[in-house]
């Protein structure tokens, strides 16, 4: 009776208790404590690699186990447990499952969604020229833009959303008048993408013919504030003037430039940035006549160039004796002599067109490199200490107080939070710098001497590892 | 004497009374022992069906309010029980009592509770709500939007919503008297799946069952995917497809393991749903921090699948889809 008992045991057992190594070939199941890994030695590599994909098996391929190498597989917790014909059973203990049990859905889920692109956002677009049915969106002589929105009267209210208000369902309430509805913003030049909220309702602009898919499963209107002008003087007798260039991928059937007067003309919004064009003049490709700067390509072909971006005026008081007078920057990977300053009134001048963003330079008189004596925010660089400078910047940082202060560094998420990059400069009884930062969240600290604080005179922080915090600020779009 | 005695019998059983009872109330998953002490006033507004658009953060619902002078967003959260504000921008606020801290429940250091008085989701005017102050900067750091706060359960309790995610709108229904959407009002006909909630603990559940097996859920609209306890069931477990094994790394860094498994078994009011993606982890402290042993969370995978209604008042959610509309 005994015997039959144990033959009952082994048959259940056999049954029900192993999984049927040759009932399938490569398959991860998960059983109450463990993850079964069947592995048929027969079929492909990519199947196999495949199925080891699969149970998180990352240091193993296909060959290791059709050669019989287990060792990786073992030493990563799964235990051959049993080889028949072909087939291969690892189990693999899922009792790791249990250990550090997060506390809330979002703490399980933070790193497995990816919210790394923004959505709604244009900030790939390159150039953009306005194409309306109607006049939706316009600029006013005050240099406000003003978007309207025809109809809807009946509407308890019209809002407008963009990334130009961070996609604010609250803060674009627009007015009601005759006609439909308005409202005026001031924004500076750029691409912005927009939708009305009509009782509630997310409505594309349905006067404007750009729309863009934002990758989020949304269309949007693009709105597109100009910031640059090609122009082609004379030229009265011919029929089509278009521009091409490396912003359009060359594409010299896409932007046709209109006459006015003795000029050919094309505005349109354009990127930040250095780019080589040329006009197409009824089919004949043409540099600017008036453009001074040129550029040759790896075809030997000759470009004109547009800077676009803001002038900046580097200026050096004094130095009346000096020969020359250069400026070496990052912005120019720190070429010694290559730029260099007029003499002027009292000093040395040189305009130039940076794009938005933060640079250090020096100026170089008679080959000795000198800090910008006017200029008290410094930034480190490779161990030297520089001039810097924010074009366009998006945030000042002010601490007030701390005179007796040798030195006060600002840091945070903008430059992981290297401590020693950025000097803020001192005047009266302030420090200061200015930065251009990236739109979003930056949590910061300034180092006084070598004490690291919050700033006093922003009222938002956040708790950080160390339990000491993090101030917070918000840089908007 | 009489009187006295009513009055001692009277403060006795206060404790039962609803609104003052002690209450386990959860905030993103997190549970606060506390009571609440004392039912906020309903919201008023001149409005039958309320429309609001929404945004998205991750898989995030995202709805603007105002509360006070700031405007701002909050993450919809039928995790949550009630209001929850985030400590950077709301730490000023006047304490009416402090939450333990460092529990077994995992509050965070320097929560509180708080009571707002003008707080607005466009018509929808609440004259007071009580709040508690924590840290939310791990949502705004992992969906880099600035996040205001929570909004949970208690403040739709009166209501019923309709979630539509296709065209990112929320609508805010009054009810009538029988709790009922008004007939002339409803946005959406002829569910595919009308479902009983069970509200405990301001918390939403839901059961259903993975290849004929009963599990409870809770649906929670701030999960951004399903997520199912790796203690289930044998046959549940055996049921589903795993497609994946890795290791993560939660808010303040701890590591842990998680499967990613398919199941096309899912019923919930009747309805089967097919191809459904879990996260198999262990639930043991969500389910602490709920006041309930759960078997897993119903979140966007499972919401996303349809429009869908939760009526607070008639403890019912309902699931349509858009050719009913």
């Amino acid at each position: 009776m005994r015997r039959y008992r144990y033959f009952v045991i082994i048959l259940f057992l056999l049954l029900y208790g192993l999984p049927k190594v040759n009932a399938q070939s490569n398959n991860l199941i998960a059983e109450r404590k463990k993850l079964v890994l069947l592995i048929d030695v027969n079929t492909s590599k990519n199947s196999i690699d495949s199925i080891l994909k699969r149970a998180g098996i990352n240091n193993v391929t296909a060959q290791d186990v059709i050669n019989g190498h287990y060792t990786a597989l073992i030493n990563g917790g799964w235990l051959l447990v049993k080889k028949q014909d072909n087939v291969l059973q690892f189990n693999f203990s899922i009792k790791s499952l249990k250990t550090n049990p997060q506390k809330s859905p979002f703490s399980v889920t933070e790193s497995t969604i990816k919210t790394g692109d923004r959505h709604g956002y244009p900030d790939d677009i390159i150039y953009g020229v306005n194409k309306f049915i109607s006049p939706t969106v316009y600029q006013l002589p005050s240099g406000l833009t003003r978007f309207y929105f025809k109809g809807s009267l009946s509407a308890r209210r019209v809002f407008l959303s963009g990334s130009f208000n961070d996609w604010s369902t609250l803060q674009g309430l627009m007015s009601k008048t005759a006609d439909g509805w308005i409202i005026d913003l001031k924004l500076k030049p750029g691409a912005y993408e927009y939708k009305f909220i009509v009782n509630g309702n997310w409505t594309t602009d349905p006067g404007n013919s750009i729309q863009l898919d934002d990758g989020a499963g949304n269309i949007n209107s693009i709105y597109f504030i100009y910031n640059y002008t090609f122009k082609l003087k004379g030229y009265a007798n011919a029929h089509q003037v278009f521009v091409a260039g490396n912003f359009n991928r060359g594409n010299d059937n896409e932007l046709m430039l209109t006459k006015k007067g003795d000029t050919w003309e094309l505005p349109l919004y354009l990127r930040e940035g250095n780019y080589n064009y040329r006009f197409i003049v009824d089919g004949k490709s043409i540099t600017d006549p008036v453009s001074i700067n040129k550029t040759t390509d790896d075809n030997g072909v000759v470009n004109s160039v547009a800077n676009v971006g803001e002038n900046i005026y580097f200026k050096l008081n004094g130095y009346a004796n000096a020969q020359n007078v250069y400026l070496a920057g990052n912005f120019t990977k720190w070429e010694s002599g290559k730029i260099k300053l007029k003499k002027s009134d009292g000093g040395w001048i040189l305009p130039m067109v940076l794009k938005s963003g933060n640079y250090q330079y020096k100026f170089i008189v008679d080959g000795n490199w000198i800090l910008d004596p006017a200029n008290p925010c410094h930034a480190v660089e490779g161990g030297q200490v520089n001039s810097f400078l924010a074009v366009n910047p998006t945030h000042t940082f002010k601490l007030d107080g701390h005179s007796d202060a040798q030195v006060v560094h600002i840091t945070g998420t903008f430059n992981n939070w290297d401590p020693d990059q950025y000097l803020m400069g001192h005047t009266a009884n302030q420090w200061s710098i200015s930065l251009y930062l990236k739109p979003g969240k930056c949590l910061y600290k300034f180092i006084v001497d070598d004490n690291w604080i919050l700033d006093p005179g922003n009222k938002y922080w956040e708790q950080n590892g160390n339990d000491k915090g993090n101030s917070v600020v918000w840089i908007g779009q | 004497m009489h009187k006295s005695l009513l009055m001692v019998f009277l403060l006795l059983l206060l404790p039962w009374h609803k609104g003052f009872c002690a209450d386990k109330a959860t905030i993103g998953g997190i549970s606060f022992a506390e009571a609440l002490a004392q039912e906020d006033p309903a919201p008023s507004g001149d409005f039958t069906t309320l429309v609001v658009p929404i945004k998205r953060a991750g898989n995030l619902i995202i709805v603007e309010a105002q509360v006070d002078s700031v405007e701002g967003n909050f993450v919809l959260d039928t995790g949550a029980p009630y209001l929850v504000l985030n400590e950077t921008y709301f730490r000023d606020e006047p304490h009416i009592s402090e939450k333990q801290t460092g529990g077994i429940n995992g509050e965070a250091d320097g929560t509180f509770t708080t009571e707002v008085h003008d707080f607005n989701i466009l018509d929808l005017h609440y004259s007071r709500l009580t709040a508690d102050v924590t840290d939310l900067s791990a949502i705004e750091n992992g969906r880099g939007m600035k996040i205001l706060g929570l909004l949970g359960t208690r403040l739709f309790s009166r209501l019923a919503i309709t979630i539509d995610l296709k065209n990112n709108l929320l609508y805010i229904h009054k009810l009538d008297s029988d709790g009922n959407i008004p007939a002339d009002e409803e946005v959406f006909h002829n569910p595919i799946l009308t479902a009983p909630i069970l509200y405990m603990n301001d918390i939403l559940f839901l059961n259903g069952s993975i290849n004929n097996k009963s599990v409870l859920f809770v649906f929670d609209s701030g999960a951004e995917t399903n997520l199912m306890d790796y203690g289930i069931s044998r046959k549940i477990l055996k049921s589903m497809q795993i497609i994946n094994r890795s290791e993560l790394t939660g808010v303040g860094g701890s590591k842990f393991e998680v499967l990613y498994a398919r199941s096309n078994n899912l019923v919930i009011g009747g309805q089967v749903f097919a191809n459904n993606h879990f996260l198999i982890t262990n639930l043991k402290e969500m389910g602490r921090a709920y006041d309930h042993d759960i078997d897993g969370i119903l979140g966007c995978d499972f919401f996303t699948r349809g429009v869908f209604t939760i009526n607070f008042v008639k403890k019912e959610f309902e699931m349509y889809i858009y050719n009913n509309q």
